[in-house]
């Protein structure tokens, strides 16, 4: 009995250690995630400047303990370079998912109730921004705004609303037809009062998983643009102008100048990428109880 | 089972494609090698407005399809071309230039006076690069001779002589700049633009013969030039030297000399005033001339020339060093931060709220140092200089702009600017108070009557001498001038040497000091480029 109960507890033992529940897991993922975003715009806020200053004397190093990452020829420590980069990639992604994730509400919430006229409006305006290429779309806004950090932001932050609008408006519609609007309706209730306090329960999930998912392209399309010479002052610590940068010197062989922050880039957007998708595992009514 | 095949496979077609690649680049190796009498180079220069010298074309190097009046030789002295010989009255005012008798275009037609004459006075109406705004007239006395009349005397005539290229009065059309003719050593066969252009020997050039048949130039971006030098694809590659790091075997690193300079402009005057076109004048804080001394004297040239240009370059000290017009006392002691400091604290900048940045009567030293955004070398000049000078307290911000841009602010925000001319007249454009905010000119709004006197002087001279010597008074007469010992305008940091991958048999003859500009000056000797074996 004794040594039954033994191998019982044995056999639990592991299990219990390595296996959470689905939903832990979930949690886990989306935490530690965060954690690690928050932690690179928390380094990037407590890096001195001095590392990417020119160093002349340490000029062109390949990666070391002292230089994670290496240096550039002007001597710059190229993981601090990459580290406010990508903060800033974040803090531009953030800005733009909040603008787009808002337009896309606001838009989505009144084509689908505020009558047909509204409706083919705004249908409009999402085929025409989805019709045209999006960088063509960013690199227009970009331009007209005097190319410089604000023309980056507003471009990203412009352009990213219209398949958000498509799937809230059609979340709405569907919304409108079931028993329980209609009955408020037939109670005389406003539709203001419908659409806040039936509509838009339903649509935060939606809302929050738009929000989470749309950081991985504002912050490729920050760079990409970046990448291309709109935008930024070339010396600027932008992940995309790193890397346009680091192609001129791929020839001599240092690679390490666009390794470690594709690399990066690569992992940063990957995360959060991880992050909505555990999301929607949590959020959406279909999935959320498995 | 599936799966391990498809790794052989994979495997197999790995080794195929490195085999196919060495085995391409072997065969260009070869085919550069065997044929001597052809060139392929990639050494950038592509004109915009095509190859017609009234518009611009031949303002840096050799317009290798025309020839000109004057040229010079390797010290600078200025030498015949077309011309026989020349002579200058003694008022400055008229230029009596014979011309050669044996001279055709390529097209058989002989180059007579009538031909000069056009090509003056469609330079002239086209008002180019080429600056003929004080020709008064230009006049064939026989068809052998001309006869130039200036405005004003200018002593520095005998530069646009050297530089503007003859072009065919019966030949010239719209489309001239598309297909050249003329008379110069190399004939035009092929332009494809922005790809590649191809010239030929002109086998009735009067000159000594090219020893080249044919020479490709191909344009080529800084990487993919330094990449096919590499390769074994072409035989002279422009090379930045950011790049020029490695050896490359069967080819040598040439480094030429030049006074292709980098420096800060700083805007001259204070702020308030705007441009006909609205852009803003002035700057309170550069207009300050205990801030530019300062920065001229803190800046550690040696440094720059070390850490940014990987010590292909000197360090430079006026616009024109070396130049037989170059004054040498303006070569100062720099890299002297406590120099530095006296200066600006003697100037009445104290950092008075301890924040790292000094302050006078409210205002920050405070301003912008904007740079081509394209340009790597002034990108990082731009923000080396600004890292050396932020422990005097001075902020400098960096920017880089497009040129469009740069226009706009060139008047107000410091701009690191790069000229150097085989030619005077660059310096009188620069700091005569007569080119204030004329195109990229005098954009600091830089004015001293003392200095204009001399440099008028200079122009008015007819010897060269004397002309030389007000030059040099005009940048430093022991109490004042446009050098950093006097007014500081500019602070000079270096220049550049022009770096090419040549292959190790090729001679690129007896090069000058390079003017403005990398890549196409190198055709100046092109007539004398051959493989030694």
């Amino acid at each position: 009995m004794n040594q039954l109960n033994h191998a019982l507890s044995l056999e639990e033992k592991p299990r219990k250690i390595i296996r959470f529940n689905r939903r832990q897991s979930t949690l886990i993922t989306i935490l530690s995630g965060l954690a690690l975003l928050t932690a690179i715009i928390a380094a990037s806020f407590l890096m001195s400047d001095e590392a990417i200053k020119t160093h002349f004397e340490a000029r062109n190093l390949s990666p070391s303990w002292q230089h994670f990452f290496g240096t550039d020829w002007l001597g710059r420590d190229m993981f601090t370079r990459t580290v406010k980069g990508l903060s800033l990639s974040i803090g531009i992604g953030l800005l733009a998912s909040t603008v787009s994730v808002i337009v896309a509400l606001i838009l989505g919430m009144a084509a689908a109730t505020l009558g047909k006229t509204v409706d083919t409006l705004i249908s409009w305006l999402v085929d025409v921004f989805m019709g045209l290429p999006h960088l063509v779309a960013l690199i227009l806004i970009a331009f007209a705004l005097g190319s410089g950090a604000k023309g980056v932001i507003i471009g990203v932050a412009c352009t990213h609303w219209p398949n958000l609008t498509r799937i809230i408006r059609a979340e709405v519609l569907q919304l409108r037809t079931s028993q329980f609007v209609q009955v408020s309706r037939h109670m005389g209730k406003s539709r203001i009062w419908i659409a806040v306090q039936h509509l838009l329960p339903h649509l935060l999930p939606q809302f929050f998983v738009g929000l989470v998912l749309l950081f991985p392209h504002a912050i490729l399309h920050e760079a990409s643009i970046t990448f291309l010479g709109f935008g930024l002052s070339p010396h600027q610590p932008a992940i995309g102008v790193i890397l346009s940068e680091s192609m001129n010197y791929l020839s001599v062989g240092m690679w390490w100048l666009a390794f470690f922050p594709g690399l990066s880039l690569l992992v940063v957007v990957r995360v959060f990428d991880m992050v909505g998708d555990n999301l929607r595992l949590m959020f959406d009514p279909h999935s959320a109880h498995e | 089972m599936f799966k391990r095949l498809s790794h052989l496979i994979l495997a197999a077609m790995i080794i195929l494609s490195l085999a196919l690649a060495s085995g391409c680049s072997s065969k260009a190796d070869s085919a550069s090698t065997k044929q001597k009498d052809e060139l392929t180079v990639a050494i950038a220069g592509e004109p915009d407005d095509g190859f017609d010298p009234t518009t611009g074309w031949g303002e840096y190097g050799s317009p290798i399809f025309q020839s000109t009046i004057l040229q010079w030789d390797k010290d600078l002295n200025v030498i015949n071309d077309l011309a026989t010989d020349y002579s200058v009255s003694k008022d400055g005012l008229t230029y009596l230039v014979n011309l050669r008798k044996d001279v055709k275009f390529t097209d058989g037609q002989a180059l007579t006076a009538k031909d000069v004459v056009f090509t003056y006075q469609t330079a002239a109406a086209n008002s180019s690069v080429f600056d003929l705004t004080n020709l008064k007239s230009v006049m064939a006395i026989n068809d052998y001779s001309i006869e130039f009349t200036l405005k004003e005397a200018q002593s520095t005539f005998t530069s646009t002589l050297a530089k503007l290229g003859i072009v065919p009065q019966h030949a010239y059309s719209k489309d001239y700049s598309q297909k050249p003719i003329g008379s110069g050593p190399y004939k035009f066969v092929q332009w494809d633009k922005g790809q590649q252009l191809i010239v030929e020997a002109n086998p009735d050039y009067y000159g000594a013969k090219p020893y080249i048949k044919k020479i490709t130039f191909l344009y080529l971006t800084e990487e993919a030039a330094y990449a096919a030098a590499k390769a074994g694809q072409v035989d002279v590659a422009s090379v930045v030297p950011s790049l020029a790091l490695q050896d490359i075997p069967g080819k040598k690193l040439v480094a030429y000399k030049s006074v292709d300079n980098r420096g800060i402009m700083f805007p001259y005057v204070k702020a308030g005033n705007k441009t006909k076109e609205g852009d803003p004048i002035g700057n309170d804080v550069t207009s300050d001339i205990a801030i530019r001394k300062a920065i001229n004297m803190a800046i550690d040239r040696k440094a720059l020339v070390n850490g940014v240009l990987n010590g292909h370059g000197a360090p430079a000290y006026s616009v024109c060093d070396n130049l037989p017009w170059w004054n040498p006392e303006t070569v100062l002691k720099d890299a002297d931060q406590d120099g530095a400091k006296k200066i600006l604290a003697d100037g009445g900048w104290i950092d008075s709220d301890n924040d790292g940045i000094l302050e006078k009567n409210g205002l920050k030293a405070k301003f912008t140092l904007v740079y081509p955004s394209g340009d790597s070398v002034r990108q990082s000049l731009a923000i080396a200089v600004s890292d050396e000078i932020k422990p005097l307290g001075i902020n400098i911000e960096v920017a880089g702009k497009s040129w469009d841009d740069i226009k706009r602010l060139m008047h107000s925000d410091a701009i690191v600017f790069g000229w150097g001319a085989h030619d005077p007249l660059e310096m009188y454009n620069l700091f005569n108070s007569k080119y204030m905010g004329v195109d990229y000119f005098n954009a600091g709004y830089y004015s001293n009557p003392k200095v204009d006197d001399y440099m008028n002087k200079a122009m008015l001279s007819n010897n060269v001498t004397e002309a030389d010597a007000y030059w040099k008074k005009a940048q430093w007469d022991g109490t004042t001038g446009f050098s950093a010992l006097g007014d500081a305008p500019y602070a000079w940091l270096v220049n550049l040497d022009h770096l090419y991958y040549v292959s190790d048999n090729l001679d690129l003859g007896e090069q000058k000091v390079h003017a403005h500009g990398h890549g196409w000056p190198i055709t100046d000797t092109i007539a004398q480029w051959h493989f030694t074996k």
